[in-house]
């Protein structure tokens, strides 16, 4: 079907504004929160309701064209960005659909922005755990496309952890159910299988959520320190005592400098090599035990001084600078690398000599912001890609950074996805059979790879695995009728 | 089941063995019932499989680094061990299934298995980190890793577990592991007769502010089988500092009719599914039929209530209940037929109903099938194309 005849029929359901072709209107699409990547989509639609998301997905199966699911485009990943094929654009979704109070459930549409389900909620002393520093203008489709995290998953737990049933349009059009609102699953994990597999499986029209009581107190404290090494190792330190922080971040000394720099100063010394921002929470009495017990872990590791927050608009101010850091990078350099390299815990201090030493030796600067608490690194790298020499080096040292966390027997991300920025990086850490077993997963929702085409797992690995099916099946037994072979 | 031989794996056995075994089953179109320990080898659906090949002898640390809070075993490897060996370092691996400690971790995983703990700590499919597996074509196949945080490629981990070895031989699991709660305590609470009273004490608690390790509601005679007076209680598991167990067990104390307990209970509770004879599942003749009803937590009460009056007509039946996972779990003799356990699944119709264990003649009436939709029938196909890993344990 050509361009325009597609167009026409998308816009039959959604109406014509909501169907954009023009290369000025797609413009702004190029792009997801990674800018480094830009590619053009065949069109951009924006279905504003249920029944038009699943008209739009029929006519796009109809049709047989490819298309990305993209909610506000906050990705990491690149995995936002349709090359030539369908937008299909979510944020129009955005209902809170209902709130069960006594059963700590919320059902809402995939386009709700994270932060507006927790402004909702919070009147009623509620909370949506997962928090993504992109909070306030991520969706909750994209944090399940994403498997999303954020500071406070440290002690509550990923996107996975927080959502139990998703009815979601298979590229095919069929309607599907996901989980189970009652928590319960009988079977297959379909719903674990879909939360995180970046708009490779279908669209999730609605999701039910478990919404978490906010806790009794809360104590916000800033340690910083005049080593990194220090910091790293008071991070290992407060892991292993076995108190579980609600977060524990960490930032160094360029992150600090440029917050600082920036309108979203949060007070961190300017001096120090690096802070730890780390907050707990639970009973009153229980968590002014874990702060002397974590102060003294700091002090006794090294920390110049711990500031903790006297009350809310110190704790804001302190958490401001960390989720607003990536922002303010933009200060630096007009355009960022940023990785999402998963540590085990006790490896941070050498992993962090070594992103040091890459540095140096590429003339990069990287500036560390992460997840200390579950060993989430996030070396930035603030840079000019118009400049091919420092692109060059910067390539060069995400590169080393990247081997070096698998080395130490890391993953490649822990919570922005692969997409198609780390899809080079996916065969260090899974073999060619394991990659197959996932295309396989992957077809068993979108055999025919028309959702998000090309995203995850390589295209190569996907076609040898049908080649060796096919052979087998001719070869050895003779028939293996109805195999996933398309 | 008609078995025409066990194979079993050396206590040395890598994932190539077991890959070797899988590829020449593939091959030969053997099918094959995949077994930790055997404790729950009459679970699930009939399974019409000529071999049954055990990973008992499979198992070990492969990896533990106290530091990180994560241990890579062989898929053998039994809980108690796994309990020991984190103990030794002030640590704990906080999934507490029903059964006997020696069952093995694979078995465990492979099964979603879970217990009272679930509360706080979630399910297998929250604590299971990575896996490795032979799939039904005999290839090797690694998901997730090694590390607390993970979103690189499609969810395997969760796809394989509670998938009852039908995807894959789970060989190897990567577990998050949490330190032991530095002041454990354990109270029991009484609970009024009636309904009404029964859903306001459990919403009274459910409300506190307080994070409570574990919640369980037991009946007379559960309570009786863990050493506790023959009569409705809630238990409640507290772990934390010494200010904040205190702080806790202040709240709940203000509720009423709490006492402190010895702590054992919470090991008897999760073999309460053997008794009365006490014996091991796998010794006995025929085991007891085990149902989850669950239902969103705030009606829990009302659950609770209408699988006690289905109950009451049959003889030594029992009942347990995670009520903030909003799961009652109902223990019947293995003679109680298909009218009552039909009369059961009628009264709790609105609820979702899970069949941990059945005799073999009731499954077909009562549980056909859980993976009869067409993405897991794709799946199966795709990771077991000739139908030889557990056929038929979750239906066809």
């Amino acid at each position: 079907m050509s361009d325009t005849a597609l167009a026409e029929k998308l816009s039959a359901i959604v109406g014509e504004r909501f169907v954009l072709m023009r290369e000025g209107d797609l413009l702004v699409y190029n792009s997801d929160g990674l800018p480094g990547y830009r590619r053009k989509p065949r069109l951009a639609v924006f279905p504003g309701n249920r029944e038009q998301t699943v008209a739009v997905v029929r006519a796009l199966a109809e049709s047989g064209s490819a298309f990305v699911p993209r909610g506000a485009g906050t990705g990491l990943s690149g995995g936002a960005l349709a090359d030539d094929v369908v937008l299909l654009g979510l944020h129009r979704l955005k209902r809170v659909m209902s709130i069960d109070q006594e059963n700590l459930r919320a059902v809402v549409e995939p386009g709700v922005v994270n932060l507006t389900l927790n402004r909702t909620v919070a009147p009623l002393g509620l909370l949506y755990a997962p928090d993504p520093s992109s909070e306030a203008a991520c969706t909750i489709g994209g944090n399940i496309a994403e498997n999303a995290g954020g500071p406070h998953c440290l002690k509550y737990g990923v996107t996975l952890n927080h959502v139990l049933a998703i009815t979601a349009i298979l590229p095919d059009g069929e309607i599907v159910s996901l989980g189970n609102p009652e928590g319960e699953i009988d079977g297959y994990d379909l719903r674990g299988a879909f939360i995180g597999s970046e708009g490779c499986f279908g669209i999730a029209l609605d999701v039910t959520v478990r919404l978490t009581k906010k806790p009794a107190a809360i104590r916000t404290m800033l340690a910083d320190f005049v080593s990194v090494d220090d910091a790293a190792h008071v991070t290992s330190a407060i892991i292993a005592s076995g108190i579980v922080p609600a977060a524990l971040e960490f930032m160094d000394s360029p992150t600090i400098k440029v917050v600082e720099s920036s309108v979203y100063a949060a007070g961190y010394p300017a001096d120090a090599a690096a802070v730890l921002l780390i907050e707990v929470d639970g009973t009153e009495a229980g968590v002014n035990a874990d702060r002397d017990a974590i102060r003294e872990i700091c002090i006794s590791g090294g920390a110049r001084t711990v500031k903790v927050a006297q009350n809310d608009a110190e704790r804001t101010r302190l958490w401001q600078g960390r989720k607003k850091a990536f922002g303010a990078m933009g200060r630096m350099a007009p355009h960022l690398v940023v990785q999402d390299a998963v540590i085990p815990r006790t490896k941070l201090a050498e992993v962090l000599e070594k992103i040091a030493t890459i540095a140096r030796e590429n003339r990069v600067t990287v500036c560390n912001v992460f997840h200390a608490g579950d060993g989430n690194l996030h070396p930035n790298i603030p840079y000019n890609a118009d400049d091919p020499d420092e692109s060059e080096r910067v390539h060069r040292s995400m590169g080393e950074i990247m081997r070096a966390c698998v080395d130490a027997g890391g993953s490649i991300t822990g919570e922005h996805g692969v997409g198609l920025d780390k899809i080079g990086y996916i065969e260090l850490i899974f073999s060619q059979d394991s990659l197959h077993a996932m295309c396989s997963l992957r077809e068993a929702f979108d055999p025919e790879h028309r959702s998000n085409p090309g995203k995850v797992v390589p295209i190569h690995s996907c076609q040898e695995w049908r080649a060796t099916r096919s052979g087998r099946a001719s070869d050895e037994s003779g028939t293996l009728a109805g195999t996933a072979s398309t | 089941m008609t078995v025409s031989g066990v194979l079993s794996l050396e206590p040395s056995a890598t994932a190539t063995a077991v890959r070797e075994i899988v590829q020449n089953s593939f091959e030969t179109s053997t099918q094959l019932r995949i077994a930790g320990r055997s404790h729950w080898i009459d679970a699930g659906r009939p399974v019409p499989a000529g071999k049954i090949l055990t990973l008992a002898a499979h198992s070990g640390v492969i990896d533990y680094v106290p530091g990180d809070l994560t241990i890579t075993v062989s898929a053998g490897t039994t809980l108690s061990e796994i309990e020991r060996i984190t103990g030794e370092q002030g640590q704990w691996f906080p999934l507490d299934p029903h059964g006997s400690g020696d069952g093995t971790i694979g078995a465990t995983i492979a099964t979603g298995s879970f217990g009272p703990l679930a509360h706080s700590f979630g399910r297998a499919r929250d604590l299971t980190l990575g896996v490795e597996f032979v799939a039904g074509d005999g290839r090797v196949v690694r998901g997730g890793g090694r590390v607390v945080k993970n979103v690189a490629g499609f969810d395997l981990v969760r796809l394989v577990t509670g998938s009852w070895g039908t995807i894959g031989v789970i060989t190897e699991v990567t577990l998050r592991l949490y330190s032991l709660p530095p002041r454990p305590v354990s109270l029991a609470l009484t609970v009024p007769d009636g309904q009404q009273a029964l859903s306001h004490r459990l919403k009274s608690l459910l409300a506190l502010p307080t994070n409570p390790l574990a919640v369980e509601l037991v009946d007379a005679e559960v309570a009786g089988l863990t050493g506790l007076p023959r009569r409705k209680t809630i238990l409640v598991a507290l772990g934390g500092n010494r200010a904040a167990v205190a702080a806790q067990t202040d709240s709940l104390a203000a509720l009423g009719g709490m006492s402190e307990i010895f702590p054992e209970v919470w090991r008897r509770l999760r073999v309460v599914d053997d008794a009365p004879a006490g014996t091991p599942a796998y010794d006995h003749p025929a085991p007891n039929i085990v149902l989850r009803i669950s239902a969103l937590p705030g009606r829990i009460g009302d659950v609770w209530t209408t699988v006690e009056n289905a109950c009451e007509q049959i003889p030594g039946a029992r009942m347990h209940a995670s009520p903030g996972l909003g799961i009652v779990r109902c223990i019947l003799p293995p003679s109680a037929g298909f009218e009552a356990v039909h009369a059961l699944t009628e009264a709790c119709k609105s609820a979702t109903i899970v069949c941990e264990r059945m005799p073999r003649e009731l499954w077909p009436l009562i549980s056909p099938t859980v993976v009869g939709d067409r993405i897991s029938q794709g799946i199966k196909r795709a990771f077991d194309p000739q139908n030889i890993l557990n056929p038929g344990i979750l239906g066809r």
